[in-house]
C-alpha cells in the first residue's frame, strides 16, 4: 500500500509537471521581425540601380551591407544627424569600391576584406556635432563591424581634398582601427610619443603638432588614434602632402601667447621689426615669408613686400626647435612600425597599398565610375 | 509516508499555481495575429494609403514649438520616391543665403514606411528643402550667417523630425507624430491634379493677406464679445493677451502655420473657455474659427483704423471713382495748365500738433514738391462709417492753389460735404480701404494705408 501511495504521488508529480512544462506549447513565433536580406530588388524602385550594384559589390562579394536610407536606430539618437543625399550615396558607394575595396582586392588578395573588412557601411548626411565641444564626428568604427561615415551631403565631388579629408582618409583610418582590434600592434608605437598626447585639447592643435611627431592633431589624441591616422595619412596624402608635413614637423614653432592658452597660435617665423635686433621679436605666418637662394647656396628669408625705414629689405629667422623632438623622425619611425606591422601581421605591403591608392586617387574619372550604378539595366 | 505525501501535496499545489501563472502574459485573447504579421499589414496599408489616387499630400509641418509651421506638398510614388515641395524663407536661404523673402523649392528623394514600434513614415533620403529643418547646423537669425548674432544652435538646428510615428488614418487625413521630438501633426490628401507651384505660391499669398505691419494689431473676437489681441502677426508666432489684462505680465506666444485655406495654431487655444485651433479665410478677409463656427479674426473697426491718428492714408486717381475721378482729371489738367506740375496722390494725416486730421496733395514741379494742404474735422464716426468737416481755409499752399487750381479745393470739399461709408480689401489686414459716399456708390476714392 506504502509503495502504491508513492508511485501514485510520484505519478501526480510527474503529470502536474508535464502540464506546467507543456502549458506555452501553443505559443506562436512568428517570423523574424528584423527585414529579409534575401528581399528581390525591385526593377521598378526608384533606387534599384543603386541597391543592385550594392547588393552586387558589397553584400554578395564581401557580406556587407552598405546602408545609404537613414537607419536612424543605427546611430546615436543623442545626436541630430540627417540622411544621406541619394546621389552623394551614389558616388561614395563607387568610390568606397574604386579606392579602398579594389585596392585592398588587388594588394592584399579579394579575401582579405571578406575576412577582416566591415559588416556594414553606414552613410550620414550631416556631422555628429557635439553642442557642447563644438566638435564634429565625421567617421566612426565600431567593434570592427561597422563604419559610420559622416557629412555625406557637403561631399564637393570636384574637390579630392575635401574627400580625402572626410571620406578616404576617414575609410582608411577607419579600417585601420579594424584591424588593430583584431591583431594588435607592437606596444613600442605607444612609446615614440608618451607624455605628448592630450586628449581633451587635441583640436586646439594645429600644423606645429606635427613637431611633436604626429601627423594631425587628432593623432595627438591617444595611442590608437595616432596609429591609425598614421596610417591613414601615410595612404592618402599624396608625396607633396606628405613632403610637406614632414617639413612642418622638422619646424621649430613658438606662440606669443601662453602656452595654456588653447587658442594660441604657433609660428615658425619671425623677425625685428626696422630689422633691429634690440627690440622685441613679432611672429610671422608662413605666407608673408619670402624664401631666396645664393649661388653658394646661402638661403635667404625676408617678410614679403616689407622694408625698414632704410629701404632694406626686413629679415626673417626661423623659430628655432627647442621642444627636443624631431618631429619628422618620430612619425617615420611610426611609419615603419605600421608598415613591419602590416607585412607581419596581415603580409600586406604598405607602401604597394599606399602606390595604388595614389595612382587610383590621381587618375579616377568619376562619371566613368558612376556608370557602374546608372547604366545598371 | 504520511510526511511524503503532505510533501507531495504542497509541490503539487505548487506546481499547479505556477502553470496556472506561467502564461499570464499570453495576448492571443487580445490580438488574432502576431505583431510582426499586424506591423507588416499596417506598413502595406499605410503604404497604399499614401500613394493611392494621385499619392500627393499636404503636411502640416513643426519644427520644433518655437517656430512657424510650414506647409509641404509630398507626392508619394511607389517606386519609393517622393516629391517635397515647399514654398518658405528656409528654402530660400538653401537656394540663395538670402531669406528675406519665401521662395519656392521642390525637390525628389525618398520615403518608405517602417516597422518600429508602430508604423513609421521615414523620409531616409535627404531632401535639401525639407530636411533642413534637421540638419544639426547653426541657424541664421536675418539675413545670412554673417548677421546671426544670436544663440550658436550648433549640434541642435531646428531640431526637426523627419520619421513620424503614424498614431491613425481618419477621413483621408493622417494623423503623425515626430518619432524624436513628439510634435504632432497632421496630413491631409490634395487632389493629384494640383500643381505644387502654384498651391505653394497661394499658400504664401495667403500669408501675406493676414498680417501686415501697417496693421500691427488684430483681434480675435469671442463668441461672449471678449477680444484678445493679436500682435507681431506677420511673425507667425502670435503675441496674444486679453483686452484689458496687462500685456507685459500676461501676453504669451503661439506659433501658427498659414495653410491653403486659413491659419492654424499648433497646439488648441482656451481663450475665456472656447477652444480654438483652426481658422478658416473668408471672402471678406476675416478669419472664421472652424472649431465653434462663431470665434473671429479681424483687425479692428474700419472706422477706428482709418481715423487712428498714427495711421497715413494715400489715394490716386488709379483707385476713384464717380465725382473723385473726374476731380483727380480736372486737378492734373489744371496743375498742367497752371505750372505745368504734377500731381502724385493725395494723403489724409492726423497733425498731432494742431489736432486736425490735414488733408494734402502731393504736387511735383521739376525737383520740388508742394503740399497744400487743408484741414478737416473728423465729425462722427462709427464702425463703418466716418463724415468730416472742412475748415473754409486752407495753409499757404492750400489757398493759393485753391486759387489756381479750383478742383482741388473742390476734392477738398467734396470729402467734407457728406458722410462716407468704409469698406475694405479685408477684415483682417485693411490696408486699402474704400470710402464710398453715402447715398451715391458712384463717388469713391480707395486710401491706401502708408
Amino acid at each position: 500500500m506504502k509503495k502504491i501511495q508513492y508511485y501514485i504521488s510520484a505519478l501526480l508529480l510527474v503529470a502536474v509537471a508535464a502540464m506546467s512544462l507543456s502549458s506555452c506549447s501553443g505559443d506562436k513565433l512568428g517570423p523574424t521581425i528584423f527585414p529579409d536580406v534575401d528581399e528581390t530588388l525591385d526593377p521598378n524602385s526608384y533606387s534599384y540601380k543603386l541597391d543592385k550594384f550594392l547588393k552586387e559589390n558589397y553584400l554578395d562579394k564581401y557580406n556587407l551591407t552598405f546602408l545609404y536610407k537613414m537607419p536612424d536606430i543605427s546611430t546615436n539618437m543623442n545626436y541630430n544627424l540627417v540622411p544621406a543625399e541619394y546621389n552623394n550615396s551614389v558616388d561614395l558607394a563607387v568610390l568606397c569600391k574604386h579606392l579602398w575595396f579594389d585596392v585592398y582586392d588587388k594588394v592584399a588578395g579579394e579575401d582579405f576584406l571578406k575576412t577582416y573588412g566591415p559588416r556594414i557601411i553606414l552613410l550620414i548626411g550631416s556631422p555628429a556635432i557635439n553642442p557642447t565641444s563644438g566638435s564634429e564626428t565625421v567617421g566612426l568604427a565600431e567593434g570592427g563591424i561597422k563604419i559610420s561615415l559622416f557629412k555625406v551631403n557637403s561631399m564637393n565631388i570636384s574637390n579630392f581634398q575635401q574627400m580625402n579629408d572626410l571620406y578616404f582618409h576617414t575609410m582608411h583610418h577607419e579600417f585601420a582601427h579594424i584591424l588593430h582590434q583584431t591583431k594588435t600592434y607592437p606596444s613600442e608605437f605607444n612609446t615614440i610619443s608618451v607624455g605628448r598626447y592630450d586628449p581633451n585639447n587635441w583640436q586646439y592643435r594645429g600644423d606645429e603638432v606635427t613637431s611633436l611627431g604626429f601627423v594631425t592633431g587628432y593623432a595627438s589624441s591617444e595611442y590608437r588614434e595616432d596609429f591609425a591616422e598614421t596610417i591613414a595619412c601615410f595612404i592618402v596624402y599624396t608625396d607633396a602632402q606628405w613632403d610637406r608635413m614632414l617639413e612642418l614637423a622638422s619646424r621649430g614653432w613658438a606662440t606669443s601667447a601662453s602656452d595654456d592658452d588653447l587658442d594660441a597660435v604657433y609660428y615658425s617665423y619671425y623677425y625685428y621689426p626696422e630689422n633691429d635686433a634690440e627690440q622685441d621679436l613679432v611672429y610671422l605666418e608662413e605666407r608673408y615669408v619670402v624664401t631666396e637662394t645664393d649661388e653658394d647656396g646661402t638661403v635667404h628669408k625676408y617678410y614679403r613686400n616689407n622694408r625698414d625705414k632704410n629701404g632694406n629689405r626686413i629679415v626673417v629667422y626661423d623659430v628655432e626647435d627647442k621642444d627636443g623632438i624631431d618631429g619628422s623622425a618620430a612619425i617615420l619611425q611610426k611609419v615603419q612600425i605600421a608598415r613591419e606591422w602590416f607585412r607581419t601581421a596581415w603580409s600586406i605591403d604598405l607602401d604597394a597599398l599606399r602606390e595604388e591608392v595614389q595612382t587610383r586617387q590621381a587618375t579616377y574619372d568619376i562619371n566613368e565610375l558612376r556608370k557602374m550604378v546608372y547604366d545598371i539595366q | 509516508m504520511k510526511k511524503f505525501l503532505n510533501i507531495s501535496l504542497a509541490s503539487l499545489v505548487t506546481l499547479a499555481a505556477l502553470s496556472l501563472s506561467s502564461c499570464s502574459n499570453e495576448v492571443d485573447d487580445i490580438f488574432d495575429e502576431d505583431a510582426v504579421t499586424r506591423l507588416d499589414r499596417a506598413k502595406a496599408e499605410y503604404t497604399d494609403i499614401l500613394t493611392s489616387d494621385g499619392g500627393k499630400w499636404q503636411l502640416e509641418y513643426y519644427a520644433n514649438d518655437e517656430e512657424p509651421g510650414y506647409i509641404y506638398l509630398m507626392t508619394f510614388s511607389k517606386d519609393g520616391s517622393v516629391t517635397i515641395a515647399g514654398n518658405n524663407k528656409w528654402i530660400n536661404y538653401v537656394k540663395s543665403g538670402s531669406m528675406n523673402t519665401p521662395a519656392f523649392g521642390s525637390e525628389v528623394s525618398m520615403w518608405e514606411v517602417i516597422a518600429d514600434n508602430g508604423p513609421v513614415l521615414s523620409f531616409n533620403t535627404y531632401n535639401k528643402y525639407f530636411h533642413l529643418f534637421a540638419d544639426p547646423y547653426d541657424i541664421p537669425s536675418a539675413g545670412s550667417a554673417q548677421t546671426d548674432q544670436d544663440v550658436n544652435e550648433n549640434g541642435y538646428g531646428h531640431e526637426g523630425d523627419y520619421e513620424f510615428d503614424i498614431m491613425k488614418y481618419s477621413g483621408d487625413t493622417l494623423y503623425l507624430t515626430g518619432k524624436k521630438y513628439n510634435l504632432n501633426m497632421i496630413m491631409t490628401r490634395v487632389a493629384s491634379t494640383v500643381d505644387d507651384e502654384m498651391y505653394m505660391n497661394e499658400v504664401v499669398a495667403m500669408a501675406d493677406s493676414f498680417f501686415n505691419s501697417k496693421i500691427p494689431q488684430v483681434y480675435i473676437n469671442l463668441p461672449n464679445g471678449q477680444r484678445w489681441i493679436v500682435k507681431e502677426g506677420a511673425s507667425s508666432i502670435l503675441k496674444m493677451f486679453r483686452e484689458g489684462d496687462d500685456e507685459i505680465s500676461t501676453a504669451e506666444y503661439h506659433n501658427v502655420i498659414i495653410t491653403h485655406d486659413g491659419l492654424s495654431f499648433m497646439d488648441a487655444q482656451t481663450l475665456d473657455g472656447y477652444v480654438i485651433k483652426n481658422f478658416i479665410r473668408q471672402a471678406d478677409g476675416s478669419l472664421l474659427c472652424r472649431d465653434d463656427n462663431q470665434t473671429t479674426m479681424t483687425a479692428d473697426e474700419l472706422g477706428t483704423i482709418f481715423t487712428d491718428i498714427h495711421n497715413t492714408w494715400r489715394a490716386d486717381p488709379a483707385g476713384a471713382g464717380g465725382q473723385f475721378a473726374s476731380l483727380f482729371a480736372a486737378i492734373a489738367e489744371e496743375l498742367k495748365a497752371y505750372n505745368k506740375s504734377t500731381l502724385n496722390y493725395a494723403q489724409i494725416v492726423y497733425n498731432e500738433n494742431t489736432s486736425v486730421y490735414e488733408l494734402s496733395f502731393n504736387i511735383k514741379k521739376g525737383s520740388v514738391r508742394y503740399n497744400p494742404t487743408y484741414y478737416l474735422t473728423l465729425t462722427s464716426m462709427s464702425d463703418e462709417q466716418v463724415s468730416y468737416s472742412v475748415a473754409p481755409q486752407g495753409d499757404r499752399y492750400g489757398e493759393t492753389y485753391a486759387a489756381n487750381c479750383p478742383s482741388i479745393r473742390a476734392f477738398a470739399d467734396a470729402m467734407g460735404a457728406v458722410a462716407y461709408d468704409l469698406s475694405a480689401n479685408s477684415l483682417l489686414s485693411p490696408v486699402n480701404m474704400k470710402l464710398t459716399q453715402s447715398g451715391n456708390a458712384a463717388n469713391y476714392v480707395v486710401w491706401n494705408l502708408q
